[in-house]
């Protein structure tokens, strides 16, 4: 095993080398180039004041050598063995201590290190808290639609996750920001960024004035979680969802009427019935992990608002859940997508599965079906799902140019995306490398989860 | 058999991963309260050491009311008078008003994330809007008059020739920590900028033809020239005053201040909370009221904050909810969308204005291309192919009327600017008669005009991609170019191509914008120098006589016999056409109703005014 990890960890430097040098050739040929002219964008300057940025570009990254003496030089750099580079310019001795340096980006004019130091915590926050939710719901999904092979809840979901798969992100975001942050319409969450002004002075926790307040919003939400657990659980499906159906149509009508300006009847009917019936299909379908988690949540965030609503003192937010408060839209919109796509896999592997004759042979024993599925075949429809984690990796670090570029988030994507356009060749290679390097231990952290989630696979 | 994972173990990981977000909020949690700890620590030694600046001052008067001193009244009312003098008049007359208070915030939205605040370095137009609100100059433009007014330095005088200011500090400025501006800082400023390790290659270029700067004395210090320049009072007068104590000791490591992200600390009306720790992954600048300006005027607002929007419908939507007070609108959306919109028009001013520092879209004919002239070279063509632009469709139907069709290289308003030359027509008949003249006819009958040897005319019109308006214009010219028998082969590029486009003259005719200033040089675009070296007149124009011109003017520093030599050149240009001037666009704001002294000057909008430019009265105001 030790033997095999070393392998592959040695047969990754070949292939980081070939990912750097197409990268780097790719930039270097593109239109333009790479030079100190490309990167000052001189308009509005008189030409010495061109000139003498253009020679100190040059005397500082190298940018007038020739393109492979740039590619070794920028090697040597960022290899943690190498000759060390004195301040001239010139080789000093072979140094096997000498450390990696990711050089300087060309428009920040700061340690590409330093920059990435600052962006990552931000990526990191919002990927490890969109990643689980994607996991749960769609395998949550997939395996209940694969068991419901053919039936009303395969085919609901699966509608309900390719549509959600075919809006764009943009639209959405740009829809979510103009109806649930805008005046015009819901005001209930933040437009950008990742924390308001005023909650730089806040305390870190939220605040009470009073602590009867604290007991009214959580005898509140308990209750509104218990109502809801409890219309979730009763056993009478029509009546259920008829309530649930009744409940979501009054939302509407609420939601409508909280609108500036009078409320059109036409919208009122529209969103009324939309949320009736969501309501109400949910009620409807027999799942009861799903029917209970939708509710619960549902009850517990009616209760909160309730809760709020009935409170008398003043309420400090607190940065913490001002923070939260400003994830709620960014992470809708990086979630939703991946659900489809996920959720497919599982139904696909699971079912597969189901048809085995190892399942066969445990029901025919009389095992009973949920233990069929969870440690029987779930455990063995793990595989492809493990293929995918292999891309979790580096998808923790990719961040959307897209998400992060409608909220105003300074993350990993609009670097990227930033530093291709604005030609930062060294950002660009340092982030791909990054990219490169994350990858690959997916691949290898995955093929050691082979190994340990089927007994057949084994590296000795 | 092997352990098998199950319901018991999933609980153990909840609860350790719980374990483990609560250590890091926590951990988060002290990082902050440290911060705030700091934070106040700060204000707290910068108080005491007001207080004992001030004990050491009263017991200076003490002693020598102890000794007999007589303080006379008059002198100090004289000294008074003194301190009130030229910039500060226009905000003291503002806080003179009924309704004016201070207090409130204002707050704005950037487009674009901004890399570093920290002067010299920071090379967008953001960060230098902001620091004008942190460093002071000697000299400010009033923005009415657009005479030069004294703002750190009381008074000044020029010697004859033209080429050495001395300027008299006053003597009560202070920086932001209480620490007196001095002409050392002066001469520092000066030093630092030239000094080859500060990544300023910019500044040291624009300030090259300062021979030197001394100090006369504790607050009087001299610029020396090398040559008579016209714009040398705006060279120094303008220059950002840094302060020694806080900038010398970065001159021991460049590297810091080369790589350093918000260094900012000076004299003005507004500062950083902490000159040294803004970040821009905060995705905010926020300036708070200067404690200790100097001034006989204090700033008008507790805070000002930039935030960062970058998606123009999260910027509006801000705006509509109040979030942001200022938001610029394009003509499309301005006209279409928000004059209809009752309820943002009910909390908005709105102005239309053209800004001196509006440039002007162009069309550059190359004359020369690899050494050879090229059809363009002809003047007459030039002419022929500005009568075939219609401006005023331009203006019309694609700026839906927000602009004015261009003239030449100087803004109608400017002095610089000849009020006799009107924008070129729509003149197809013209235009047919200059091209005839040089030898164009349709030969073939195909439509299309050939020269006299034989090749049809047909020129790539380059230009920026993914701009809207630009291709809007492109697609209107194409038509009509056509109907003339002259093809147009539009070629949208992206930025970098087309500076190395540029640089290598590789192109027939460019379609880009130049930015204008209170004061124009022609030198850089059209002298026939910037030829060579990739200067800025990479369309190959030269004309002797507009370069002698250009000279002249460039060497007069009396205004009044300077301008009509800029008018002169204007003549030249006008007629010479090297550029088909298009248009001047107007800017399109929104503005917060509770802003109040809200204006348009000569010089644009009156919102970076200081110390008091826009002002909310009491019960106006937001934010407390």
């Amino acid at each position: 095993m030790l033997n095999y990890i070393v392998r592959r960890l040695l047969l990754m430097i070949p292939t980081l080398l070939g990912i750097t040098l197409v990268v780097f050739v790719t930039m270097a040929l593109s239109p333009g180039g790479i030079t100190a002219q490309s990167l000052v964008d001189g308009f509005g300057m008189n030409p010495q004041e061109k000139a003498a940025l253009q020679a100190y570009f040059n005397r500082r990254y190298g940018l007038d050598q020739p393109a492979p003496v740039q590619y070794l030089r920028w090697l040597n750099n960022v290899s943690p063995i190498g000759f060390e580079m004195r301040e001239d310019g010139q080789l000093a001795g072979f140094s096997f201590a000498k450390g990696s340096d990711l050089g300087e980006s060309f428009r920040y004019g700061r340690p590409v290190s330093e920059i990435l130091a600052e962006r990552v915590p931000i990526t990191l926050l919002l990927n490890v808290l969109t990643i689980p939710v994607i996991y749960l719901i769609s395998i949550m999904i997939g395996v209940r639609a694969a068991r419901d092979r053919g039936g009303r809840f395969d085919v609901s979901s699966s509608m309900v996750m390719l549509a959600l798969w075919s809006v764009p992100t943009m639209l959405t975001g740009v829809l979510l920001i103009g109806f649930f942050a805008s005046d015009q319409y819901w005001h209930w969450f933040p437009t950008s960024g990742l924390s308001s002004r005023v909650a730089q002075d806040m305390p870190f926790m939220p605040h009470w004035s009073n602590l009867s307040d604290v007991l009214i919003l959580f005898s509140a939400m308990l209750a509104g979680l218990f109502a809801a657990l409890l219309l979730a659980g009763w056993d009478r499906p029509r009546l259920r969802a008829m309530l649930a159906g009744a409940g979501g149509a009054g939302l509407g009508v609420w939601m409508m009427h909280t609108l500036p300006g009078d409320a059109s009847p036409v919208p009122t009917v529209i969103l009324a019935a939309l949320l009736g019936s969501g309501c109400y299909g949910l009620a409807l379908t027999d799942y009861k992990v799903l029917r209970l988690g939708a509710f619960g949540f549902a009850g517990l965030c009616l209760g909160g608002i309730l809760g709020a609503l009935l409170s008398q003192g003043e309420f400090v937010r607190g940065f913490l859940l001002d923070r939260l408060w400003h994830l709620v839209l960014p992470i809708v919109c990086l979630a939703y997508g991946s659900f489809a796509f996920l959720a497919r896999l599982t139904r696909s592997a699971v079912l597969e599965n189901l048809q085995a004759d190892y399942a066969r042979t445990a029901r025919a024993k009389g095992v009973p079906e949920n233990r069929i599925l969870w440690s029987h075949v779930f455990r063995n429809s793990l595989l492809p799902l493990i293929t995918v984690f292999a891309s979790l990796l580096p998808g923790l670090l990719a961040g959307s140019v897209i998400v992060e570029s409608i909220f105003s988030i300074e993350g990993m994507g609009k670097l990227a995306v930033e530093a291709v356009k604005g030609r930062d060749r060294e950002l660009v290679l340092s982030i791909t490398l990054i990219s490169g390097i994350l990858t690959l231990l997916g691949y290898l952290l995955a093929d050691l989860l082979y190994a340990m989630a089927d007994p057949r696979v084994s590296y000795e | 058999m092997e352990n098998r994972f199950g319901v018991k173990d999933l609980f153990y990981f909840a609860a350790l991963l719980v374990v483990l977000t609560v250590l890091l909020t926590t951990m988060y949690m002290i990082d902050r309260q440290w911060n705030k700890l700091s934070e106040m620590e700060r204000a707290l030694s910068e108080q005491s050491g007001d207080i004992r600046h001030l004990r050491h001052s009263y017991s200076q008067l003490e002693k020598r009311i102890a000794e007999g001193t007589v303080i006379s009244g008059g002198r100090s009312a004289d000294n008074r008078e003194e301190v009130q003098a030229s910039a500060f008049d226009r905000s003291l007359t503002v806080t003179r008003r009924s309704d004016y208070a201070e207090g409130d915030w204002r707050v704005l939205a950037f487009g674009n994330s901004i890399k570093t605040i920290t002067p010299l370095v920071s090379t967008d137009v953001y960060a230098s809007q902001v620091q004008a609100y942190v460093l002071e100059s000697l000299l400010t433009r009033n923005p009415e008059s657009l005479e030069w007014e004294g703002v750190l330095a009381s008074d000044w005088s020029v010697s004859g020739d033209g080429q050495r200011f001395v300027f008299n500090l006053r003597p009560e400025a202070t920086f932001s920590d209480g620490q007196p501006v001095t002409a050392a800082d002066v001469v520092f400023s000066y030093d630092f900028i030239m000094d080859e390790r500060i990544k300023a290659p910019r500044e040291r270029a624009y300030y090259e033809k300062i021979a030197s700067v001394e100090a006369l004395g504790p607050h009087q210090v001299a610029f020396q020239f090398k040559e008579p320049y016209y714009n040398s009072l705006a060279l120094a007068g303008g220059m950002m005053i840094l302060a020694q104590h806080f900038y010398a000791p970065y001159l021991e490591e460049p590297e810091r201040f080369n790589q350093s992200k918000g260094l900012l600390f000076g004299s003005g009306a507004y500062r950083l909370a902490d000159p040294k720790s803004w970040s821009p992954d905060k995705g905010l600048i926020e300036l708070e009221r200067n404690p200790r300006y100097w001034g006989p005027v204090q700033p008008s607002f507790d805070r000002l904050v930039w935030k960062v929007i970058e998606n123009e419908t999260a910027r509006l939507t801000s705006y509509r909810n109040g979030e942001i007070d200022v938001y610029s609108a394009q003509p499309r959306e301005y006209k279409k969308n928000l004059l209809n919109d009752q309820q943002l028009m009910a909390r908005s001013l709105n102005h239309e204005y053209l800004a001196p520092t509006a440039g002007y879209r162009y069309i550059g004919w190359n004359e020369s291309r690899k050494g050879e002239p090229t059809r363009f070279a002809d003047r007459n063509i030039r002419q022929a192919m500005t009568y075939l632009i219609d401006k005023q469709r331009i203006v019309d139907e694609i700026m839906l009327g927000y602009g004015q069709p261009a003239v030449g290289p100087f803004n109608p308003q400017s002095k610089q600017h000849a009020q006799d030359l009107k924008p070129r027509g729509f003149d197809l008949e013209k235009a047919r008669t200059l091209l005839k003249a040089a030898g164009y006819a349709d030969k073939n009958g195909d439509g299309i005009l050939e020269d006299s040897g034989g090749d049809v005319f047909s020129f790539e019109l380059v230009y920026p991609q993914a701009s809207e308006q630009y291709t809007a214009i492109v697609l209107f010219l194409k038509d009509a170019f056509a109907k003339a028998g002259i093809q147009i082969v539009p070629k949208p590029t992206e930025w970098s191509v087309m500076l190395d486009l540029l640089d290598k003259k590789d192109f027939d005719a460019i379609m880009l914008g130049w930015s204008s200033s209170l004061e124009s040089d022609l030198y850089q675009v059209f002298h026939s120098d910037q030829r060579k070296n990739n200067g800025d007149n990479f369309i190959g124009y030269s004309n002797p006589e507009l370069d002698k011109l250009i000279e002249k003017a460039r060497s007069t520093v009396d205004e009044t016999t300077r301008m009509p030599l800029w008018q002169a050149a204007e003549r030249i240009i006008y007629e010479d056409q090297p550029y088909t001037f298009l248009t001047r666009g107007n800017s399109l704001v929104l503005i917060d109703r509770r802003m109040h002294n809200v204006e348009v000057y000569p010089t644009g909008l009156n919102i970076d005014e200081t110390p008091v430019g826009w002002y909310v009265p009491a019960d106006l105001q937001k934010y407390r």
